[in-house]
């Protein structure tokens, strides 16, 4: 357990801001998902836009964007 | 036929070719443009889903038989879209079997769209992968080196705008050459299932090839004609103002601008109809042909029109990348009510008809999510209760123009929030044990639409809806043309000329004590079994059992609107059409699914009777219920 920066939701990250996966903590099944749709540790994602109602997400991970749900978001924990 | 199929087979046996990759990678265009719009979508036994089968036009040398089966994210497979996918790759599918595979990838997602490849390349069948987006690689000032691409994976890479047709001849020539010689062990055969070692692997050998090039890190990592649309269209005031704009030119589209159409279809059909009829006037089996056969036809034909207006809208969103922000935009309150984003355009649509609508929910991924939607749009007010509403307001209100129109809205919104409490309260009490599904839905770039290609994807879209939808539509309005036109009278079957003998009317007799409790009586249950042949058939054949003589339409309804105000229990001077039975049978058709070709439709397109039956009973008896419980209650306050 090194103590570095602390990990945050990525629900909670604001926009435009680079952050790094740590790891994923939700359903099994979700999280595998989130993993094929290339959500891995290590990697830098940023969320670009909140819907007007401030959900889902729009992250850019790998080259892509993606819609994600806060809820779904929360599981995804960055630092 | 199948004789002649088999033969051809054994002799110059076709190569099946399949193509395979992520959603959104391109896929489904470069099967439009490798068979040029030749292909149908193929279903095979116990599965809902559906494939899309051509074959490879003959300029691009000899035939392949092309296979475009469904975007799969990850071969750990859990919709059956992408179980139906692997299985097929694995050579586990009866009836296709691959013999290539073309697997499509983004340019501009290797990473991701390259993952798949691994599970492909174990196969140990010839695989080239065709490189899409690459005008979009260009805008995002990056480029591609094709050769070291190449030889980084091992296997041939071709750069197609499926778009244009631009490599797609290069594409079917590589693969007719290797799908001779297959390439032994590709550095892609090498990238495991598992997710986090396999974007390792390949991370690695994108590297290791300098294949794709940037200008610097940050360059290139969006593409900026994206990013400045999505300014706008995702913006927190102008989200939503540019999406109602889109969802009313919809509206707008599929019930004015198709009305021309299913006008001139309705009346090319009667027009057919009735010559039928008249060039022999005795016959029954003319009458038959006339009126149960053509008009069952015209049932079916009526409805092309928006449902071909309606897929060109849907490809032309799609295409454009519009769709999924307005699904973005909307899906916190759907998901809220257990439905996804995407339900946005089947609910839209389903106040022109149920029928495009259920066609159009395949666009929601989620399985539990599509049947919910499809659950809901009987409940949206379709055109088809229009010229019902139109009716029972002007009797219930009667001189007062506006108050039947603001009613009219009224039932309208009236619609919308009973099917939004509907999701709400099913997607809680009976899809509870079931979890809703990742959103995770992927944005794709903006791009200009080609309209060639969008206008075959509709044309592929709205054909098999003749092909699926049409049969069982027409056997129904046959069959319920035979119930209104024979009777049984103790001698002999009749074909009677007035409605009174007929099978529909004794069954309207025997479901008179059902009825008393609505209000009406008999004749009002001939128009209201009569309806679900389709809901506007209600008017019209109240103006046949309540004797209403007409030489033109104008006058049948005022004609059948005089008959109603007289109108009294037989026997009696009790009047039928009293404010608190009209408002019951506003009601009924508020609720009640009376329309057998939106059943037909949902059992093909969940391949379940027990849903489509369900739903059949569940809303029918509903809005009988309710029905009753209104018009007895209105009594109970002293309306009439």
């Amino acid at each position: 357990m090194t103590e570095t920066l602390p990990a945050k939701r990525l629900s909670e990250v604001s926009l435009n801001e680079w952050c790094r996966i740590d790891r994923l903590e939700g359903p099994r099944e979700d999280c595998e998902r989130l993993l094929d749709l290339g959500f891995t540790p290590g990697e830098e994602i940023i969320v670009t836009h909140a819907a007007p109602l401030g959900d889902p997400l729009v992250i850019r991970v790998r080259g892509a964007l993606l819609a994600l749900r806060k809820r779904e978001a929360a599981w995804i924990l960055v630092e | 036929m199948t004789t002649r199929l088999s033969e051809v087979e054994s002799q110059t046996r076709e190569l099946t070719l399949c193509l395979v990759g992520m959603p959104n990678s391109g896929k489904t265009t470069l099967m439009n443009a490798i068979t040029g719009g030749n292909f149908r979508t193929a279903n095979y036994p116990g599965v809902t889903v559906s494939l899309l089968r051509g074959k490879s036009k003959a300029e691009f040398g000899p035939a392949l038989s092309i296979v475009d089966l469904p975007g799969v994210h990850s071969p750990v497979a859990p919709s059956p879209e992408e179980e139906l996918a692997c299985r097929v790759i694995e050579g586990n599918h009866a009836r296709v079997r691959p013999d290539a595979f073309v697997l499509v990838a983004d340019a501009t997602q290797l990473e991701r769209h390259l993952k798949f490849a691994g599970f492909v390349a174990k196969q140990g069948k010839p695989l080239v992968v065709a490189l899409t987006m690459i005008d979009i690689l260009r805008r995002m000032d990056q480029s591609v080196d094709v050769e070291k691409l190449a030889a980084a994976l091992g296997v041939p890479v071709v750069p197609v705008d499926p778009r244009s047709g631009e490599g797609v001849a290069e594409l079917v020539k590589t693969v007719h050459k290797f799908a001779s010689a297959p390439p032994v062990g590709s550095a892609l055969a090498r990238i495991p299932d598992e997710p986090v070692s396999a974007f390792k692997v390949i991370r690695d050998l994108l590297q290791g090839s300098h294949a794709v090039r940037r200008v610097s890190r940050l360059s290139g990592l969006t593409d900026s004609h994206t990013t400045r649309i999505d300014r706008i269209v995702l913006h927190r005031y102008w989200g939503f103002p540019v999406f109602f704009l889109v969802l009313v030119s919809l509206f707008a589209a599929i019930f004015w601008a198709a009305q021309p159409f299913v006008d001139a279809i309705d009346a090319g059909f009667s027009l057919a109809g009735d010559l039928v009829v008249r060039v022999f006037p005795e016959s029954i089996i003319a009458r038959f042909i006339g009126e149960g056969v053509i008009g069952g036809v015209g049932a079916v034909a009526v409805f092309f029109p928006q449902i071909m207006i309606l897929f060109f809208l849907m490809t032309l969103l799609e295409d454009s990348g519009y769709l999924a922000r307005g699904a973005t935009l909307v899906d916190r309150p759907l998901s809220y009510l257990g439905l996804h984003g995407r339900s946005f355009v089947p609910m839209l649509s389903g106040f022109a008809c149920a029928i495009p609508a259920v066609l159009a929910a395949r666009a929601i991924p989620a399985r539990r999510e599509r049947i919910l939607t499809i659950w809901i749009i009987p409940l949206m007010s379709c055109s088809a209760r229009l010229p019902v509403y139109a009716l029972l307001l002007a009797a219930l209100l009667p001189g007062a123009a506006w108050s039947a129109g603001l009613s009219l809205a009224g039932i309208y919104v009236g619609s919308l929030l009973i099917a939004s409490l509907t999701a709400g309260l099913a997607s809680r009490l009976v899809f509870s044990y079931r979890k809703p599904s990742l959103l995770a839905m992927e944005l794709p770039v903006y791009r200009t639409p080609r309209w060639k290609p969008i206008l075959r994807m509709t044309w592929a879209r709205g054909s098999s809806y003749l092909r699926r939808a049409g049969v069982p539509i027409m056997t129904v309005s046959a069959c319920l043309w035979l119930l209104s036109n024979f009777g049984y009278v103790p001698k002999a079957f009749v074909a009677p000329a007035k409605m009174e003998g007929s099978f529909a009317a004794q069954l309207g007799q025997k479901m008179e004590p059902m009825l008393r409790p609505m209000g009406v009586d008999w004749r009002v249950g001939v128009g209201l079994i009569s309806a679900f042949a389709a809901r506007e058939v209600f008017v019209s054949s109240m103006a046949i059992v309540f004797h209403v003589d007409a030489d033109n339409d104008q006058t049948a309804q005022a004609g059948l609107l005089q008959q109603m105000r007289t109108a009294t229990f037989p026997g009696t001077s009790q009047m039928i059409f009293t404010p608190s039975s009209i408002f019951g049978l506003i009601v009924f058709f508020f609720f009640s699914l009376q329309c057998f070709s939106t059943v037909a439709v949902v059992r093909k397109e969940t391949n379940s009777w027990r849903l489509a039956g369900t739903q059949l009973a569940f809303y029918t008896g509903l809005g009988y219920v309710l029905a009753v419980a209104s018009v007895q209650a209105l009594r109970a306050l002293g309306v009439a």
